[in-house]
């Protein structure tokens, strides 16, 4: 059995607009190993979560995947027709949004969402059973039965997200994309719902892609980290090592500015600028305009995404030297 | 996010509200969304009761709307004129039969005046009478006296020239004062003055406005349900289709649909009744055009908005097909400002509706209608008011009480449309 469960080759996604294609996620190329916990993690509008609905193929119009390769479990989804891909979303990979209140059909019972959901993907499967496994998935959530003839309303955030859980996690899913799961979470329901993912990782053989801009959120639970910059892969790597041994200046950048209480003393490390305008991306390297340390060649060409340590990769040209000098 | 501006004082009003009896909490339900609740309550009683005199319209009407039934003219609340049997006092006759007498007897003699109907009243009913009875030996055989005036015939009673006399009861009722010694009996064709009388009048050909009234209440609903009920079953489904598919397709719709928005409204439903021709049905098609717009351009802004919604997006990541999305999803999530709108509606078609019967367009003109009403009585609004203001009032009041109760409930479930 391969090691990796879901494979992004060079993928693009573009979005049109009237000036012209943003590009959102631009050349990513990433591994999400089987059983994993990867931490995707990045400013707003870096294009974290469109690479999320893009492993998906949930990229509605304007946007498009405009090119790369998608291998998920040996299969390759871009040659996937809607029919098949229906049948992955959901069956074998399953979405966690970030806001809870917001996520489930607000005139739907939550059981209503469960049996739905089951029998979209196994029409055979009766409304009793469906239900009956309905109640058995969402007691393992820690979610009471007798909650599940509720509308959504009158659950709790932590709550909804479990069920959002439920539903991601109610067919024989693989892979679980959580989008900022936590970001409307208080942090009492936020570490609860950590540990909850970090079992249900154990107990359903999942693998998991964190998406979150929460570095603490990442540190808490995630095996390897991936940095995105304006579109691109900046860094990825086992989290140790990068929260250790940051190689990207912009993951440098973004770990100070994480707010900590021992740093209380110390003013917070604040990044110059602000990410690039993804229409018209700077040249070269996209991080240069902000980046401490940058060179003459930054601004010219684009660094080359390589593995510079040991599981951990990066691009930048500061690891580059050897063809900086040829070049 | 759609963030509410003043959750804190919605709150706060809430948490009082669950702290009072349930009188109190209607009292002072006027804080209720900001609405005032007995506004909705008196329009939807006022619905269901035209509901109710709509479907049941025999149960309420004294008469028949179709047939005359009196006088032509009569104002509201007038008695039509009976022919009355008046005699002296002490003579003891009240009523025809006691004008009986044995077989061969000389005949009573009974005063009536010239020019009025009461003459024939008289014969007609003595005749019956008579015929009833032969074999008994007695007989009943008026010798009939005619005088010029009432004057000269009561002056006959009281003198004795006559035993009796038949007069008009409003024109007697005039000059009774002037003879005591009279007394007025019953009409000879039955019935007492106070009996018979029509509340809302009549019209030209004596059918009893209240009666109309009553059925045309049934056309007016039969017309404003059905029409706004086929704008809703086409309106809606054109709407969602529009909103969801969105592209080109949704443009071609919008611009049929705003071309028809555009167009003055009653112009256009005037143009599909001459062409159709007059029946009911045909009203309610030139209605219900006019009204799909109305739904569409709902349910697809609603539509637009829904589906950008996590939870559709979250639909569509547990492999949720398109028409699951729609009928599951959307659907149940646009109907309710629908169900808001089609109060209002109801009461804009049994506008227009009422508008193109006043203009001969539409309904056939033997049905008991509003509009038809107002418009046979705008020819004589000068001399029979009654006519054209009790029809006009209808329209008012079933107009006023649906779109009361439409605006709030409007207010009610979906503040966000109050400024609309």
């Amino acid at each position: 059995m391969d090691d990796v469960l879901y494979s992004i080759r060079n993928l693009d996604v573009r979005y049109a607009t009237r000036f012209g294609d943003v590009l959102a996620v631009e050349d990513v190329s990433l591994d999400i190993r089987r059983g994993e916990i990867l931490g995707l993690v990045g400013e707003s509008g870096c294009g974290k979560s469109t690479l999320g609905k893009a492993i998906m193929r949930l990229i509605r119009t304007p946007g498009r995947i405009a090119g790369g390769e998608l291998w998920f479990d040996g299969n390759d989804l871009m040659t996937y027709s809607d029919k098949q891909m229906r049948d992955v979303r959901g069956g074998e990979i399953g979405m966690v949004f970030q806001d809870p209140m917001t996520s489930l059909n607000p005139v739907q019972r939550v059981v209503e969402h469960l049996t739905e959901t089951i029998r979209t993907h196994e029409p055979k499967v009766s409304d009793l059973a469906a239900t009956a496994r309905a109640e058995e998935l969402v007691e393992k959530l820690g979610i009471r039965r007798e909650r599940l003839d509720d509308y959504p309303h009158q659950l709790s955030g932590g709550m909804r997200q479990r069920v959002m859980i439920s539903l991601a996690l109610a067919l024989h899913t693989k892979l679980l994309i959580a989008d900022e799961p936590t970001t409307s979470l208080d942090v009492i329901v936020e570490a609860k719902f950590l540990d909850l993912l970090r079992e249900l990782r154990d107990e359903f053989d999942l693998t998991i892609l964190m998406i979150t801009h929460n570095i603490g959120v990442v540190a808490e639970v995630a095996d390897r980290v991936a940095v995105m910059y304006a579109g691109r892969m900046a860094e990825v790597g086992d989290v140790y090592s990068v929260f250790a041994n940051p190689k990207h200046p912009y993951t440098t950048g973004l770990l100070s500015s994480v707010p900590n209480i021992d740093l209380a003393e110390h003013d917070l490390y604040k990044m110059e600028g602000s990410p690039p305008n993804l229409l018209r991306p700077p040249t070269g390297c996209p991080f240069h305009p902000r980046c401490p340390k940058a060179m003459e060649v930054c601004a010219r060409e684009l660094p080359v995404f390589r593995e510079v340590a040991d599981g951990q990769s990066t691009a930048c040209w500061l690891y580059n030297e050897a063809e900086v000098s040829n070049g | 996010m759609t963030t509410e501006t003043r959750p804190d004082y919605e709150q706060e009003w809430r948490e009082n509200l669950e702290k009072v009896g349930i009188v109190r909490r209607m009292l002072s339900g006027r804080k209720w969304f900001g609405v005032d609740w007995w506004l909705v309550a008196i329009s939807a009683v006022m619905v269901l009761a035209f509901i109710i005199i709509g479907i049941f319209p025999g149960w309420f009407a004294p008469y028949s709307p179709d047939i005359p039934v009196g006088p032509g003219f009569l104002a509201p609340g007038a008695s039509p004129a009976l022919p009355v049997l008046v005699s002296l006092s002490t003579s003891g006759i009240t009523e025809l039969s006691d004008l009986e007498t044995p077989s061969g007897a000389p005949r009573p003699e009974v005063g009536v005046v010239k020019g009025v109907p009461t003459a024939q009243a008289l014969n007609e009913q003595a005749r019956e009478l008579n015929s009833q009875l032969s074999g008994t030996g007695k007989e009943l055989r008026p010798r009939i006296v005619r005088f010029d005036t009432l004057e000269e015939a009561l002056q006959g009673v009281v003198d004795g020239t006559v035993l009796a006399a038949v007069v008009q009861s409003n024109e007697y009722e005039a000059v009774a004062g002037d003879f005591p010694t009279v007394v007025e009996g019953k009409s000879v064709t039955g019935g007492t003055a106070s009996q018979g009388g029509f509340i809302l009048g009549t019209n030209r050909i004596g059918q009893d406005v209240f009666s109309r009234l009553i059925w045309g209440t049934r056309i007016a609903l039969i017309v404003g349900f059905s029409a706004s009920l086929v704008a809703l079953f086409l309106g809606v489904p054109i709407g969602l289709f529009a909103g969801f598919v969105g592209g080109k397709l949704d443009r071609f719709i919008g611009v049929i649909m705003d071309s028809l928005y555009s167009f003055p409204g009653l112009i256009l439903a005037i143009a599909i009744t001459a062409v159709l021709g007059p029946s009911v049905l045909n009203v309610i098609v030139a209605i219900a055009v006019l009204y799909i717009p109305t739904y569409y351009r709902i349910v697809r802004g609603q539509t637009l908005s829904v589906k950008e919604e996590t939870y559709i997006e979250a639909a569509r990541s547990i492999g949720a097909r398109r028409r699951e999305i729609l009928t599951k999803y959307i659907y149940p999530n646009v109907i309710p400002s629908v169900a808001i709108i089609f109060s209002v509606n109801v009461a804009d078609a049994i506008l227009t509706g009422a508008g193109l019967s006043f203009l001969g367009l539409g309904l056939p003109p033997d049905i008991a209608d509003w509009g038809i009403d107002i418009a046979q009585g705008r020819l004589v609004i000068q001399s029979a008011w009654w006519l054209i203001t009790f029809p006009g009032l209808a329209i008012m009041m079933v107009v006023l009480a649906f779109t009361m109760m439409g605006e709030g409930l409007m207010e009610i479930f979906n503040p966000k449309l109050r400024e609309r």
